[in-house]
């Protein structure tokens, strides 16, 4: 079954689709395996140009970037920690880093894990690898049920990356209802992660 | 640490999708590095994205094969696993997050700082790559009882407590805390312990001062 705004309610079917993908990544990583890779690019190639079309790109630019973020993927994939990103959250993030270098003068600074002022997880969330993929699970359940006000500003977010500010003005709503239905929606997926299994 | 006051979700999530401007962002990454928290929210935000990502339908590619045999050519020159990340990680021995530590030109204990008002002390730092990003950075010191003027604020302020604490209409903001303030937002900062009050304050747009000091700050802080 399939949600108007696309978010499939059916769990199984995409922790499978997880679970292959996460395979196909690990093989990769480890064995520098062609054929995995080219699973992992039939499966997220098409999805990172339609993603970035929908940013504004040309056809032309889409495939570029595109091109950019799964030779990375190709580089990178002994990087890819399973027990902290699934695939498609880890190629995401390389996307997202490939289209801020191309597009923007402004960097995105981020924490660094080595710095001796870094925080560490508290061990007890910290070894909770399987929690991690229920969290996923849980994510899922919830967003397929987000109302459609809301799921509209969540998706021109992550999918568009549209600012706040663009939000407000291409739905003709003010700011501050932009941000308050975010604060809605990630409020009901986090609860959603708090309900003790 | 005992965190009390949080980066909120929608700033959280302008940060993941890379349109939070460089000098917010700075003050975001910086509280990260101290906040297993907001960590969790930026995976959980993360994870939706990728979820989205993953069920987004499939775009016809023009030059798959092209593409393919391009990463397989140019693909096995390794690039150094992010070098950047092999560079001492403290510099300056700043004893500041990393995010935060790249923009000091110091340690937090030398810092020059320039005098606002009597009590009040300010030092800006580079705002984004080549100066050009929106908005501004600064540290500021607050001596102890002492208040930045009431003002407001036209966008968006971050401000994170590096050292002691200040109250204010909102509450009571300690080290690691950060205040994420909106435009409406009216709020009067007073340091409230017997040591220094050091913060890491980002805007995106001027702030407007109210009453007696107003034109001491406005040329300061209404850029
Ligand atoms: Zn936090
Ligand atoms: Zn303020």
């Amino acid at each position: 079954m399939t949600s108007a705004d696309g978010i499939r309610q059916d769990a199984a079917a995409d922790k499978a689709r997880s679970e292959e993908l996460e395979r196909d990544l690990l093989a990769v990583a480890n064995t520098r395996d062609l054929q995995a890779f080219k699973r992992l690019f039939a499966n997220f190639a098409p999805r990172l140009k339609f993603f970035l079309v929908k940013r504004g790109m040309t056809e032309n630019t889409a495939e570029d970037v595109m091109q950019e973020t799964m030779l990375k993927v190709w580089r990178k994939a002994m990087l890819f920690d399973g027990t902290k990103a699934s695939a498609s959250t880890w190629i995401y993030t390389i996307a997202r880093n490939v289209r801020i270098d191309r597009l923007r003068k402004e960097l995105r600074p981020e924490p660094d894990p080595n710095d001796p002022c870094f925080v560490p997880d508290d061990p007890e969330t910290g070894e909770q690898a399987m929690s991690r993929k229920q969290d996923r699970e849980r994510i899922r359940k919830a967003m397929s049920v987000l109302p459609p006000d809301q799921m509209t500003i969540i998706k021109m977010s992550f999918f568009e990356e549209k600012s706040h500010g663009e939000i407000s003005s291409e739905l003709n709503i003010p700011l501050g209802t932009v941000k308050s239905r975010m604060r809605l929606a990630f409020g009901k997926i986090r609860a959603e992660l708090e309900v003790t299994s | 640490m005992n965190i009390r006051h949080h980066v909120g979700d929608d700033t959280l999530m302008a940060y993941v999708n890379g349109t939070l401007p460089e000098a917010l962002s700075v003050v975001v990454a910086t509280h990260l590095a101290i906040c297993p928290d907001c960590r969790r929210s930026v995976a959980m935000m993360e994870d939706m994205a990728g979820l989205l990502l993953m069920e987004s339908e499939p775009a016809e590619l023009l030059a798959a094969e092209k593409s393919l045999a391009e990463i397989f050519e140019g693909g096995e020159e390794q690039a150094p696993a992010s070098d950047d990340k092999a560079v001492s990680a403290d510099r300056y021995h700043t004893g500041v997050p990393r995010p935060l530590a790249d923009r000091m030109p110091t340690s937090l204990d030398n810092i020059p700082w320039r005098s606002l008002l009597p009590g009040i002390s300010h030092y800006p730092l580079a705002r984004g790559s080549a100066g050009k990003g929106k908005g501004t950075l600064r540290l500021l010191k607050i001596a102890p009882g002492k208040t930045i003027p009431v003002h407001s604020h036209t966008g968006q302020e971050l401000t994170l407590i590096l050292r002691g604490s200040y109250i204010d209409d909102l509450g009571r903001f300690q080290e690691g805390d950060i205040a994420d303030l909106d435009s409406d937002i009216q709020h009067q900062p007073v340091a409230d312990t017997a040591a220094d009050c050091i913060c890491l304050i980002a805007t995106d747009a001027p702030l407007k001062f109210s009453g007696f000091f107003s034109r001491l700050l406005q040329p300061v802080f209404g850029i």
